[in-house]
């Protein structure tokens, strides 16, 4: 029973290691791309990345590593549903935000649109289509 | 053969991770500080805060301490907040309210 138990976490434990690893070599991946890259709208190719390969995969991970470390004591659960939820919230939220900032950086002209083949959404706004 | 116990291994591989989650700071914030255009500072800030928010994660299983973990959660909240309101200052110019 106690054997069981013991290679339960081991398993849990190596899970959430590989978990985290994937992560640690996209959020590289990202932050190489973010320095690398020439302009705005091609590094939010990066950004997202890093989102959700840098952050949403190796927090899961730390969640399934925390469930399998009995030397925290009872608060193993607590952080291990915790990392969970961050997971969800940065899963649901990233995409969001990195979508309202491009819209805004579009419609302010803040940022070229550089590499472009034809930009439909600036054609509409030239000709008064869009609000 | 004698295993490696549990937490020891533990340990190690955080004790891996951690500088390669700081280089990967250092290079989201010098695109954070030599930023062009402030839709490109705000994008890099936003990704080096959410991976901090997984950073938190693995210090508060490293140090044992399950207080860091409630900064995670706030830390990813917030800079929601901060693109929501750049992109509406942006396309807008007013906050909002």
């Amino acid at each position: 029973m106690n054997d069981m138990a013991s290679v339960l976490d081991w398993v849990l434990v190596l899970l959430g290691e590989v978990l985290v690893s994937i992560g640690v070599f996209f959020d590289v991946v990202a932050a190489i791309g973010m320095l690398r890259f020439p302009n705005f709208f091609v590094r939010l190719h990066a950004a997202t990345i890093g989102a959700i390969g840098g952050a949403f995969v190796p927090l899961i991970g730390v969640a399934l590593i925390a469930a399998g470390c009995d030397f925290l004591g009872p608060y193993r659960w607590f952080i291990s549903g915790a990392a969970a939820i961050t997971a969800i919230l940065v899963l649901m939220l990233a995409p969001v935000g990195s979508h309202l900032l491009a819209k805004a950086a579009h419609e302010s002209r803040a940022a070229v649109v550089e590499p472009k083949v034809v930009d439909f959404l600036e054609e509409d706004r030239v000709r008064g289509e869009t609000r | 053969m004698e295993l490696m116990s549990l937490e020891s291994e533990v340990t190690m591989f955080i004790t891996i991770v951690i500088p390669i989650f700081l280089a990967a700071f250092i290079m989201y914030m010098v695109r954070a500080l030599k930023g062009p255009t402030i839709p490109d500072i705000v994008l890099a800030i936003d990704c080096l805060s959410y991976d901090l928010a997984a950073f938190l994660a693995l210090l508060s299983i490293y140090f044992r301490s399950p207080v860091l973990i409630p900064c995670a959660i706030v830390l990813a909240l917030w800079i929601y907040a901060l693109d929501v309101y750049v992109a509406k200052y942006l396309s807008k110019k007013e906050m909002g309210e």
